[in-house]
């Protein structure tokens, strides 16, 4: 193959789309639903990733939390609903025994709070307490202002730090510090605002008002309560360490017997892994699916055409046969001029996929995880696909030209 | 003339399967072409000339006999090894110019050294060379519909001319030209001959064959005679 002959059936395969622009649109089409189902496929996955990162970094990689219930369901219902809650003392007696840990704290937490300002009211917003320590956790870090400090937390004072959401719903201007709230009847003076932190999968972080634990029961009674505790073990090795002394303890401080299950579970972020992981292949299957039967029609479609073209041009083989064009040279051109006109699908698909995950992300919050472009690898992958769809379809049409008797071609009359 | 004959052909036959029927197109033909001949080759419809052509430029292969090429054995080619004679040693000239529609005069002249692997930038000055040679240098981003029939055959023959072949090959060249034209592109051919090249033409007509050297008549797919040209129109023709 000379470098001559690639100029040449690029020319020969734009010349020919540009003559049959309608007709390459037409069977253009089914790469183009199919390349579509690819970038959406792959952007949707992309945005998964994304949200996953963002969700394992927001509870941290070295973080386990104890809690009542298993975040990844499929434990027996039923038995988890008997466990007997964890009491805010057992949680403050495991608080203090602990030894590899890096640091734990208690988290009470109140789902579905109200909260108000002057005439305002917010509903839907999950109150939570938590010691000043809190602060370490990544889940703590401020965006603006303070967390409440030991002195605050000790005393019990009515401070309050806001989730993201509330704090841009309440004071849109920015200007949250300082001013109060109410919350369960009693005023707070809110002083930090907690970074934006929300994805898909964790949304109510930023739905959230945290507030000094022991402020918390004052409002809420510790009664019917499971207090979870966050253990973080500082680093990502010492999690097995950490887990077997955190179960050890839980299991004497609840009183569990020798050879009984454990009645909590000791939840971390693998599990949201677990879980995007089948998320994941649910989408391949489902886009795979849908793809590989777009292909396959658009294939069907392009092999057509090119047999109309490969007819169409006879004469033109045996012309360029009889000026010494070798069959490989004729091969190669017919593959590019599938491939081209597959490319120019993916071009199609592209534009119409961006249009579409630009007006998805605008109008649908709750997607605002996914990018509101098609992320750059997703262009090349396209490309990629599309050409080798395109050769794919191109192959058999392109075999017969290249075989064709110089002779014969040459006597062909359109 | 050379010792070295540039085609030598023995005994070939050329044979079609019609119908359980075996068409013979030619037969037993016997032949040397040497370099700088101009040869006239001519026969009734029918009688094999164009089989022959094809033959001798290598577009098609006999089904029996001998075909060596500048020495070469041709039978023993492969598909590539043809392509390459043809693009490299053959020019072909034909009765329906057989150029491409949507392709420029000049874009036609370079299709053969794009199969050779020539140079952009070169294959557009060797075009542009060979277009002028033969008096096309005005009608260069022409089209085919835009030209003359005279002018597409001037084309035809620039495309043959600009890979620098061994031997140009022409059926039938004015075959679709009016009398007039079919002289200008005689003459063409003629000063291509006085320049050194070999030249084989196929003609139905007497006046063309005249500027030939040497006359072979075809019948039946056999050689019917083969003589030097008496009637010597090529060297009324230097005036
Ligand atoms: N592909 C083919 N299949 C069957 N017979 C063929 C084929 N090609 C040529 N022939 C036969 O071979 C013979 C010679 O044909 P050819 O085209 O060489 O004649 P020609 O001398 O060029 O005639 P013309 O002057 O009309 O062009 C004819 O009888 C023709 O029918
Ligand atoms: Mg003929």
């Amino acid at each position: 193959m000379k470098i001559s002959e690639l100029g040449e059936a690029a020319r020969i395969a734009i010349e020919g789309l540009q003559a049959n622009k309608l007709r390459s649109f037409l069977t253009t089409l089914g790469v183009v639903i199919g390349i579509t189902f690819v970038i959406l496929m792959g952007w949707f996955l992309n945005g998964l990733d994304a949200a996953l990162e963002s969700t394992v970094n927001l509870l941290g990689t070295d973080v386990m939390y104890v809690d009542k219930w298993s975040w990844s369901g499929g434990q027996n219902w039923r038995k988890t609903m008997a466990r007997k809650d964890i009491t805010y003392q057992q949680a403050l007696e495991f608080c203090k025994k602990i030894n590899t840990a890096e640091l734990s704290l208690p988290e009470a937490r109140k789902w579905g709070g109200t909260i108000q300002v002057k005439n305002k009211n917010i509903t839907g917003i999950s109150i939570i307490g938590v010691p000043f320590s809190y602060a370490n956790l990544p889940a703590g870090t401020i965006s603006y202002g303070r967390f409440f400090s030991q002195f605050e937390d000790q005393y019990s004072t009515n401070s309050a730090v806001l989730g993201w959401n509330v704090a841009s719903t309440l004071f849109p201007d920015g200007d949250a510090i300082g001013r109060n709230i109410k919350i369960g009847g009693r005023s707070f003076e809110v002083v930090g605002v907690i970074i934006k932190r929300g994805n898909m999968m964790m949304d109510f972080v930023d739905n959230q008002v945290i507030i000094p634990i022991s402020t918390f029961f004052g409002i809420y009674g510790s009664i019917g309560r499971s207090v979870s505790i966050a253990v973080k073990a500082g680093k990502a090795e010492l999690m097995d360490e950490v887990r077997s002394e955190t179960t050890g303890l839980m299991r004497g401080i609840r009183n569990v017997a020798p050879g009984e299950e454990d009645d909590f579970s000791i939840n971390e972020t693998q599990t949201f892994r677990d879980e995007v992981q089948t998320l994941r292949l649910s989408t391949w299957g489902i886009g795979i699916g849908l793809t590989l039967l777009s292909f396959t029609v658009g294939i069907i479609g392009i092999m057509n055409i090119m047999f109309v073209s490969v007819t169409e041009r006879t004469k033109e083989i045996g012309i360029r046969k009889s000026l010494g064009a070798k069959s490989s040279s004729i091969l190669f051109q017919f593959l590019v001029e599938a491939a081209s006109l597959c490319f120019v699908g993916a071009l199609i698909a592209f534009v119409f996929c961006s249009a579409l995950i630009f007006v998805i992300v605008q109008f649908i919050p709750q997607a605002d995880f996914l990018t509101p472009y098609v992320p750059p690898q997703l262009l090349l992958i396209a490309a990629l696909v599309s050409i080798f769809v395109g050769i794919l379809a191109g192959m058999i049409p392109a075999i017969r030209a290249s075989k064709m008797d110089p002779v014969e071609a040459l006597r062909y009359e359109s | 003339m050379n010792d070295n004959p540039l085609i030598h052909i023995q005994n070939i036959s050329k044979v079609y399967e019609m119908g359980g029927e075996q068409v013979f197109a030619l037969r037993d033909i016997s032949l040397d072409i040497y370099p700088n001949e101009y040869v006239a080759l001519m026969g009734p419809s029918g009688s094999g000339k164009s089989t022959l052509m094809n033959v001798l430029g290598c577009l098609d292969t006999p089904s029996t006999g001998i075909y060596t090429f500048k020495g070469l054995d041709v039978n023993e080619m492969s598909d590539n090894d043809l392509a390459e004679i043809r693009n490299r040693e053959i020019g072909f000239v034909f009765q329906t110019f057989n150029l491409l529609p949507r392709a420029t005069a000049v874009k036609n002249i370079e299709l053969p050294l794009i199969y050779s692997g020539v140079s952009s930038s070169e294959r557009k000055s060797r075009a542009i060379k060979v277009l002028q040679d033969v008096g096309l240098g005005e009608r260069l981003t022409h089209k085919p519909n835009e030209l003359s029939g005279g002018q597409r055959q001037r084309v035809a023959v620039a495309r043959a001319l600009v890979t620098n072949p061994s031997i140009i090959l022409a059926d039938e060249p004015t075959g679709n030209l009016d009398t007039k034209t079919g002289i200008e592109i005689m003459k063409l051919f003629r000063d291509l001959w006085l320049k050194g090249n070999t030249v084989i033409l196929v003609t139905h007509e007497e006046d063309v064959a005249r500027y030939a050297q040497r006359i072979i008549r075809i019948r039946d797919g056999k050689v019917e005679s083969d003589e030097k040209n008496t009637v010597s129109q090529y060297s009324q023709g230097t005036e």
